[in-house]
């Protein structure tokens, strides 16, 4: 990196808020080491530090926990690390207008630990929610078990502060629940993995804290009858707010302790309504060959998001595969014969409910990629039977040489193309790690 | 805009009955007629010609020989719109999708339904509920409007409050884009591989493609609803209970505020059973659960009581509840009974910012010599003022207008919006820098160009224009087309 730049960051933002060298590895995905690292300490330093990158023609890479830096094609070469962490803080909460606007670089959990003081949470979740960060979570769309009745960041989302890559502030959407009032911008930014702007700040509907919540874990002998039990919990008249399956192997995480094909389903509410959900669930699920309701501490719960990641150290490759609610516990099913028919294990995890499971593929020999790919790609064919899509959240580079990171959205490649071309029309925002050649 | 000189006409018209049938193709002014307005009567603007294809492909075909002769086009769904989105603002071609109006398919598995844009947004739920599924957004002209049209606008409805708006209901639309591509935006799951096209797709008003099919989910009715009425003596007591409610941790399904003079309306009309002496009363609901049910309305009831209610009832049973819900619906019409003529607001604010604000748009109604009856979303803090005037008297539109300009002022002021549910169509261009810097609105322009680059998919609407003193300002009210023809009442 030219050092003309590199001091024009340091006297803009402060020279211990540039990291450079071996201050980077932290940065560095896919092997790929960024020129710096820059933390900007407000929305004006975000605007001027995108000003300079831009003008120096280094590519700009928005960061906030790193938490799903590694989903993507390897990062632009000769990149700027635009760190958000900094940008930590409320910007305004009213409890009565259930709203909240926070800098996107405050994690998840100091987020809900400042809302929860007002009796509120945000209702969305991320994996690893004291890394994570608000814009992280919204740049990639992330999501958890609530989301089967509370939706995702496109559904809580109702404003945004964003910097272009021309250095240009943009708003979009308000500061109120209901609002039509130009297009939807915030919509364009959940899930543009950073590609079409830095989010600087964001305002997101909130929801009271229930007064009470369980979450009960279902056994059951055969995947099948978890398929079964999941339709039926849908087309009942319970009010749940995740529905979770687990199969066999990624069940065997510690807060489960069981090698058996888990449903998992969370309530919450008044007491009584958690507890009339929670009788009922146990009486329809035993009717279908489901056994030993046990209601699941909190925190277990949590730890068990990432189930299938851990059931068999370190994973070949991670897929995340979004699909027919209807098909989940069959392509679950057929996932694993792919993989067994290869000489290799997995663990999948699914909220059911909604359509969106999470495998991950273990190998004996990592380095023989041919039947990880074989694999993968059987799995996504599967997806895509289903009218769905397939992501690889995470593989070695080798992998990723086989393998598509993500699918080709087809003709509609072609308007987000066009999208991209007019918000970022000297491509400087996370260049070449997107979809469709973005 | 040129009028089309008779020879070209009559060869395209000749062309479009090729593509949509002879039946399918108005170009007599007096038809035309018809299509000239909205649901605001404010503003007209006459096409060449009016289709109504069947089929995407018909669309498509339409939409490229528009393209060919350069003639702007736009979509039109029922024409309940509230701000002149669907206006032929150019002349050129509108394509009515009345036609496409079927319910395609129903996947209850996946609750989900694939469905035309002209399907009658109440439909989908009648079609769906004999299965105990409905369609949860409900827009107060649901008996009319389209889901089309809903997409355009990003319609919402009493029920949004904890159901959401159309957004949050649509999975993927196919369309057919400016250019006559057509083209899936999302899909049937829950999320798309991209970016959320079909996202920014619902609310542009018409102005990035037509949709052709509609993913929209299908929620399970609830088992069971509970509705409050408080009636209170003081507006701002009303106003107070609405955030005593969220304060105490219920999310209701709906709260609905309507004020003394549009229960007066809806009296007269309907015989509804809203107490004529209030100041104003809350229609709140709750729904869900039977169990905890009686729970959440003692809640909700208590609260209304804290908050100073001079009664609050639950209402007995479904018959009570559906008169309830037939006086807040039938509201805008019900106007007609005081005056000849109305004008209807759409703004949004926060919603603790209630108290102060209605007090600010009586305040500023009353200045412009002028009546205003409030009806509307309270809990979303959408507001709903409606100025009555009489267009016979000279210079009294000009007063709405101006009321209108400050009221949307106010909104923006306290940190809201210039609209929550009708969109900004032709009527609210020059308020959008009221809400949106110079910078916004020049991105929101280049996300235009990405799919409309030509601009002929419905243009002049959303983005503020600059008026040259030879340029009329709008019209003078009068009655919409079909009120004139003796066909239908104002709704």
């Amino acid at each position: 990196m030219p050092a003309a730049p590199l001091d024009q960051l340091r006297s803009l933002v402060g020279t211990s808020h540039v990291l450079t060298g071996v201050e980077l590895s932290p940065y560095v995905v896919d092997g790929r080491t960024p020129e710096a690292a820059v933390f900007p300490g407000t929305l004006d330093e975000v605007r001027a530090v995108v000003e300079i990158a831009a003008g120096a023609g280094l590519p700009i890479i928005p960061w906030g926990g790193g938490t799903a830096a590694s989903v993507g094609h390897p990062p632009a070469a000769a990149a700027l690390v635009l760190g958000l962490r900094r940008l930590d803080r409320v910007l305004e909460h009213e409890p009565g207008d259930l709203t909240a606007t926070a800098q996107a670089g405050m994690t998840m959990a100091s987020l809900q630990a400042a809302l929860g003081r007002g009796g509120q949470w945000l209702s969305l979740e991320a994996p690893q929610p004291e890394r994570a960060t608000l814009g992280g979570v919204i740049a990639t769309n992330a999501s958890g078990p609530r989301r089967h009745l509370y939706g995702t960041a496109r559904d809580l989302v109702i404003g945004m502060t964003v910097v272009t890559g021309e250095g240009a502030v943009v708003r979009g959407g308000g500061k109120v629940v209901k609002n039509v009032a130009g297009y939807d911008l915030p919509k364009l930014f959940v899930g543009s993995y950073g590609t079409l702007g830095v989010i600087v700040e964001i305002t997101v509907k909130l929801r009271p804290r229930p007064e009470d919540e369980r979450f009960v874990a279902v056994r059951f002998e055969r995947l099948a009858d978890v398929g079964i039990a999941v339709r039926a919990v849908m087309a009942s008249d319970l009010i749940p707010t995740s529905i979770d399956v687990l199969d066999g192997d990624a069940a065997r995480v510690r807060a489960l302790r069981t090698a058996a094909p888990t449903l998992v389903v969370g309530f919450d509410g008044l007491a009584e309504q958690v507890q009339w959900q929670c009788v009922e669930l146990e009486r329809m699920t035993a009717a279908l060959g489901g056994r030993d309701a046990v209601p699941l501490a909190h925190d277990a719960w949590l730890a068990m998001t990432a189930a299938g990641r851990d059931a068999f150290g370190t994973p070949a490759a991670v897929m995340r595969l979004v699909m027919l609610p209807a098909h989940v516990t069959d392509a679950m099913a057929a996932g694993a014969e792919a993989a067994k028919a290869r000489g290799l294990a997995c663990a999948w995890t699914a909220h059911a409910g909604v359509g969106v499971a999470t495998a991950a593929l273990f190998s004996p020999r990592q380095t023989d990629v041919e039947p990880i790919a074989a694999t993968l790609e059987a799995w996504r064919a599967s997806a895509h039977a289903s009218g769905g899509h397939a992501t690889l959240e995470w593989a070695p580079l080798a992998v990723k040489a086989r393998v598509p990171v993500w699918d080709d959205p087809g003709a509609a490649g072609r308007v987000m193309r066009r999208i991209k071309e007019q918000l970022d029309p000297k491509n400087v925002l996370n260049p070449g790690r997107f979809l469709a050649g973005i | 805009m040129v009028p089309l000189a008779e020879p070209r006409k009559r060869a395209l018209r000749r062309e479009l009955a090729a593509i949509v049938g002879a039946g399918g193709v108005l170009s007599d002014p007096d038809e035309l007629l018809v299509y000239e307005s909205d649901g605001l009567t404010l503003f007209r603007a006459l096409a060449d010609f009016v289709v109504f294809p069947t089929s995407a492909e018909q669309v498509s075909a339409v939409v490229k020989l528009a393209n060919r002769e350069e003639l702007p086009f736009v979509a039109r769904g029922a024409g309940t719109g509230l701000s002149g989105g669907c206006l032929p603002a150019e002349g050129g071609i509108v394509l009515s999708l009345m036609r496409m109006n079927r319910v395609l398919e129903v996947d209850y598995d996946n609750q989900l339904a694939i469905v035309e844009p002209g399907l009658v947004n109440l439909h989908l739920s009648w079609a769906v509920g004999p299965s105990g599924y409905y369609y949860a957004p409900d827009p107060s002209s649901q008996q009319a409007c389209t889901i089309g049209g809903n997409i355009a606008n990003n319609s919402g409805g009493p029920h949004t409050l904890k159901y959401g708006v159309t957004t949050n209901h649509v999975l993927g639309l196919e369309v057919v884009l400016p250019d006559g591509e057509i083209v899936w935006l999302g899909g049937r799951t829950r999320e798309a591989a991209g970016y959320d096209l079909a996202g920014v797709f619902v609310g542009s008003e018409g102005t990035f493609g037509i949709a052709t099919k509609i993913a929209v989910r299908i929620l399970k009715k609830p088992q069971a609803v509970k509705t409050v009425l408080a009636v209170f003596d003081e507006i701002e007591r009303a106003s107070a209970a609405v955030s005593a409610i969220i304060a105490r941790g219920l999310v209701p399904a709906a709260v609905e505020m309507i004020d003394h003079l549009t229960i007066q309306a809806v009296e007269d009309a309907f015989g509804c059973g809203y107490p004529r002496d209030a100041a104003a009363a809350l229609l709140v609901e709750v729904d869900g659960l039977a169990a905890g049910i009686e729970a959440q309305a003692a809640r909700v009831v208590e609260a209304c009581r804290d908050a100073g209610a001079r009664e609050v009832r639950v209402a007995r049973d479904e018959a009570e509840r559906a008169l309830l819900w037939k006086g807040r619906k039938s509201a805008f019409g019900a106007y007609g009974r005081l005056s000849p003529a109305y004008m209807v607001m759409d703004g949004v604010i926060p919603r603790t910012r209630l108290p102060h604000v209605l007090r600010r748009v009586n305040e500023i109604v009353a200045a412009h010599g002028l009546r205003v009856g409030n009806v509307f979303h309270a809990g979303d803090g959408n507001l709903h003022p409606n100025i009555l005037y009489d267009p016979r008297v000279p210079g009294e539109e000009t007063r709405v207008l101006e009321a209108g300009a400050e009221i949307m002022r106010l909104c923006a002021e306290v940190g809201g919006s210039i609209s929550g549910e009708h969109g900004i169509g032709l009527e609210k261009t020059d308020f959008m820098p009221f809400i949106f810097s110079p910078a916004d609105l020049a991105f929101m322009q280049r996300l235009k160009d990405a799919f409309n680059p030509t601009g002929r998919c419905n243009p002049g609407k959303i983005f503020p224009t600059r008026k040259t003193c030879g340029e009329a300002g709008p019209v003078a009210y009068r009655p919409h087309p079909i009120e004139e023809k003796g066909l239908a009442q104002r709704f």
